[in-house]
């Protein structure tokens, strides 16, 4: 038992707010905070088989929930906090194919939106986000600039970024550049 | 240096996102090898011009180590295999 309980407090919440750049292109990115709920790292037991109609079972259901991260390796992402003992519980379902580490405060989930989303994210990342070849649902781990993040393509024009927590505001001061032409709306967990 | 890498997990990513180890052809000696056979194996090292095995991890990308075969002198990629693909490390 811990001898004083962890204040949880969110990445973001201490990071830029407002409106930035450009007055008014109607191309205007938001940046989103999202909720600090669940993010499973989920990785296959060596021979374990095709498990992608397993691994949407461990999350809640929700669109966008199961993110690819590599060969036999998945992120599951939801916007509940998760005790150790609900996340403990889901691994029966996996029937010792594959396991579930907590990543819930170790990475957090940044959304961002817009008309000009694709050239914003594009100053950072070598990864062809073209609707043809990034389809909703599809994600990607790469560098968004020096950071390492997972791009998950959630709608034509919206986008979340999965990056780790102490990344998570230097990040969200480089999109905030990065969008500086179009026009930025930043929202934090505030 | 080669500036994209076709990782066959994740497709073509710039360098940036790699870290090299260094030569893929090497082969780790027996505990009881000797001296010699451990010193060559840890530190000695040829420097090859023109076509070269080597290890690269896609540490920005997918994290799985490659095997990356190409040219020293042209830069030209031949091949990007996952180094767990049979035969590929010995
Ligand atoms: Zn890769």
């Amino acid at each position: 038992m811990a001898d004083f309980a962890l204040l949880h407090r969110p990445a973001l919440a201490i990071a830029k707010s407002g409106s930035f750049g450009a007055p008014s292109t109607g191309k205007r990115i938001t940046l989103t905070a999202l909720p600090e709920g669940h993010v499973l790292h989920v990785l296959a037991a060596r021979g374990g088989g095709d498990l992608t109609g397993l691994i949407p079972r461990i999350g809640d259901g929700s669109a966008h929930a199961v993110r690819p991260y590599g060969p036999g390796q998945w992120f599951v992402i939801g916007d509940a906090s998760l005790s150790a003992a609900e996340i403990f519980g889901k691994t029966p379902v996996l029937d010792g194919k594959a396991s579930i580490s907590d990543q819930g405060q170790g990475r957090v989930r940044i959304g961002i939106s817009g008309a000009a989303v694709e050239a914003v994210l594009a100053k950072g990342t070598a990864v062809d986000l073209a609707l043809s070849n990034f389809p909703v649902g599809h994600s990607a781990m790469t560098l968004v600039g020096h950071i390492s993040a997972l791009i998950s393509r959630t709608g034509a024009e919206n986008f979340e970024l999965l990056v780790l927590r102490g990344f998570a505001e230097s990040l969200w001061d480089e999109l905030i550049q990065m969008g500086l032409e179009f026009g930025v709306d930043a929202k934090t967990a505030r | 240096m080669a500036s994209l890498i076709a990782c066959p997990h994740c497709g073509p990513r710039p360098k940036e996102e790699f870290t090299v180890r260094g030569d893929a052809g090497i082969t780790r000696p027996a505990p009881d090898a000797g001296e010699d056979a451990w010193y060559a194996y840890v530190y000695l090292r040829d420097n090859p011009r023109g076509r070269h095995k080597e290890h690269w991890h896609h540490t920005s990308g997918c994290r799985r180590w490659l095997v990356v075969e190409r040219d020293t002198m042209t830069h030209a990629i031949y091949k990007v295999t996952d180094a767990s693909a049979p035969g590929e490390t010995a």
